[in-house]
């Protein structure tokens, strides 16, 4: 899961970025508006968080603007101006949910983690396949209700792939979603990392589809 | 208008004062014309009788002799007021000659002494007989033929019987007068009224300001008055800038003191320990003083704000859109019900707060049903305005017995296990309460809570 963090203020822009990342996320980073709605138009983000305070272009513009443009990932509006008013206006720019400051890092994470829930169709944070469950909140995954350990990267994919079950992911995808954008792309590694992860899993529920990407789906639906 | 103050009778008392003083002055002129023109034709009368009497009279031994009557018979009866009488100027008793009105008496010829003055001109004057009549007399000095002494020749003619016609005159020059004195006043105090009739009007609309039904002065007016309203509608705008520049200011603080709060909070959170669970303590202070004292300050800024309107309809229905999106997993269903000829006679961004903490508590407690309508005041709290409510009904627990008091002061949750800062309701009712309004809560139909916000409106009846 790959998420944009745009907040002009320094140190709780480094706050959000390593609380995030911290909890599983690809995370990349902007200061200003210009450059948040650059990122947020041009790199396929599972969600943005945005603060509405910023400097060259304010928040609920940014917001605009991609809405305007048909970017329909979910936003989390970050706002001091916590009155109703500003509410409607960030609601009605397209917002999908919103954190008023002063707020407490758990917050941010547990609205994140609901708005990805959510855009992928779930209603609980934990989300399922056969035997295999990913608790999104805990960031644990078990199989038959024994505890697996993952790397951050590989929990990442599979949280990735399970957001998105049934459906058939191409290797670019992933390698967009997963890293952030410093990140030096090799889209070789992502098979390394799939193949690891169905080690750790010890059940065959990541599928290789040829030529298309992979899909992570019910071992039986195979059969 | 008739109050000494007022612009109205200033003007009416200025324009009556010099219109008096006017006819007065033109009355006492014409008067004196009148009696002047009496005077004269009286005066021809006395000449005709002086010549003739020039023509009777001779001297026989120094003395004046008539020598034939004077056809004039109003010369005979004593004491009548008219006369005529000849004396030698400084002369005796013997040497004057007089009518028979005048019987014994004799009128004094001295004020017409004059050294200087030549022979047969004419003198008039005043003066009056032994019986009171006032006299208009003219006087002519001659030397008569055949002697060296001057005599003086006087003829008196009655001037009150010619007062009558005077005062006749008089009379009807006074209605005249007053007659036209009361229509300039009446024809000024219509001037008046026409004429400060866009005053009139310029205090209805200044009235409708206040009302807030108008934010700016918008009718035309003539010249003078138009660059009133002018400087008006200047500091109108004047006002509701520095009300809008306060209000940006106290924006602007809350987002530079939170964005720092909030990285104190989580930097405190990331390192533990007693230092950083003090920080946080703090920090939690700092905010909940910081948003009661912007509370406080964004109220006081707008205390004074000339009266605006907003549709509490569409406030409602943003709001509900919003929380609709904000709890958009709990699924809960939001009946409303509009008014929508009611205004709220006030700021929308209060309306907004009180509607959307009212509505915020409904979704955080609703069991899946709300409702929310807007209707003119059920039992408004002063019947000589129209008043609004705003209700809003939830079907979750409901307060306890008791607990509406508890709810709505400041900082006080009845259940601390649901997030929020406890200043919800209390905003709610502090604001009401700044409009004259007021909260009420009690048991709603659906089973939970029914909140019923009262506050003045315009618009609808009630």
């Amino acid at each position: 899961m790959r998420l944009l963090v745009v907040e002009d203020d320094p140190d709780l822009n480094r706050q959000l970025v390593s609380a995030l990342s911290d909890a599983g996320y690809a995370v990349d980073s902007a200061s200003d508006g210009e450059d948040g709605h650059f990122l947020g138009d041009t790199e396929p983000y599972d969600a943005v968080i945005l603060d509405l305070g910023l400097p060259v272009m304010d928040g609920v513009s940014v917001l605009e603007a991609w809405r305007r443009e048909g970017r329909t990932m979910p936003v989390l509006i970050l706002t001091a101006r916590d009155r109703w008013s500003d509410k409607v206006a960030g609601f009605d720019a397209g917002a999908d949910d919103y954190v008023a400051k002063p707020f407490h890092m758990e917050e941010v994470l547990a609205r994140v983690r609901a708005l990805l829930r959510r855009a992928s169709g779930n209603a609980s944070s934990e989300l399922s396949c056969g035997d295999l469950v990913v608790d999104t909140a805990s960031a644990r995954v078990t199989v038959a209700g024994n505890p697996v350990k993952l790397t951050s990267l590989e929990f990442r994919l599979l949280s990735y792939m399970i957001h998105h079950k049934g459906k058939v992911i191409s290797r670019t995808e992933l390698v967009e979603h997963l890293y952030d954008q410093d990140f030096d792309r090799d889209s070789n590694t992502i098979e390394v990392f799939v193949g690891r992860l169905r080690k750790k899993l010890g059940i065959d529920v990541l599928k290789t589809i040829r030529g298309l990407g992979y899909c992570l789906s019910e071992p039986d639906e195979q059969a | 208008m008739n109050r000494p103050s007022s612009l109205a009778f200033r003007l009416i008392a200025a324009a009556a004062v010099v219109s008096i003083v006017l006819l007065a002055a033109a009355g006492i002129l014409l008067s004196s014309l009148f009696t002047a023109a009496v005077e004269r034709s009286l005066d021809a009368r006395l000449q005709a009788v002086m010549d003739g009497l020039l023509a009777s009279v001779e001297l026989e031994g120094g003395k004046p002799k008539m020598n034939r009557q004077l056809a004039d018979t109003r010369f005979e009866l004593p004491l009548n007021g008219w006369y005529w009488q000849i004396s030698q100027v400084g002369g005796t008793a013997e040497n004057q000659l007089a009518s028979t009105s005048l019987l014994d008496e004799r009128l004094p010829i001295t004020q017409f002494d004059d050294p200087g003055r030549a022979d047969g001109v004419r003198q008039a004057g005043y003066m009056r007989d032994k019986s009171g009549n006032q006299l208009r007399v003219i006087e002519q000095r001659f030397n008569l033929f055949g002697s060296k002494e001057q005599y003086s020749f006087l003829i008196a003619g009655n001037f009150d019987e010619l007062q009558g016609e005077v005062s006749a005159f008089n009379n009807a020059l006074i209605a005249v007068l007053g007659l036209l004195g009361a229509g300039l006043v009446a024809a000024i105090f219509i001037q008046v009224r026409f004429g400060l009739r866009p005053l009139s009007a310029l205090q209805i609309e200044l009235a409708r300001i206040r009302e807030g039904e108008e934010v700016r002065i918008s009718g035309s007016y003539p010249d003078e008055i138009q660059t009133v309203t002018g400087e008006l509608n200047q500091l109108l705008d004047a006002n509701t800038e520095i009300i809008e520049r306060a209000r940006t200011q106290v924006g602007n603080l809350a987002h530079a003191l939170k964005t720092p709060l909030s990285v104190l909070t989580n930097e405190a959170g990331i390192h533990g320990g007693p230092l950083g669970s003090k920080v946080a303590e703090q920090a939690g202070i700092m905010r909940d003083q910081v948003s009661m004292y912007l509370d406080r300050a964004r109220r006081a800024a707008r205390a004074h704000t000339i009266g605006t309107l907003c549709d509490p309809n569409e406030v409602v229905k943003a709001l509900v859109r919003t929380l609709e999106r904000i709890h958009i997993e709990q699924g809960t269903r939001v009946e409303t019900s509009y008014a929508p000829a009611v205004r709220f006679r006030g700021e929308r961004q209060d309306l907004e707060e009180m509607v959307g903490n009212l509505l915020d508590n409904a979704f955080k407690w609703s069991g899946g049903k709300i409702s929310a309508a807007v209707r003119p005041a059920m039992h408004p709290p002063d019947t000589r305005i129209s008043w609004l409510d705003i209700v809003v009904e939830d079907n979750g627990p409901g307060l306890p017995d008791g607990g509406a008091e508890i709810a709505m002061q400041r900082g006080r949750r009845l259940d601390e296990t649901k997030p929020g800062s406890g200043l919800g309701l209390n905003i709610v009712f502090e604001t009401a309460s700044m409009y004259g309004g007021r909260l009420t809560l009690g048991k709603s139909r659906l089973g939970g809570l029914e909140a019923v916000l009262t506050l003045p409106a315009t618009g609808g009846q009630g």
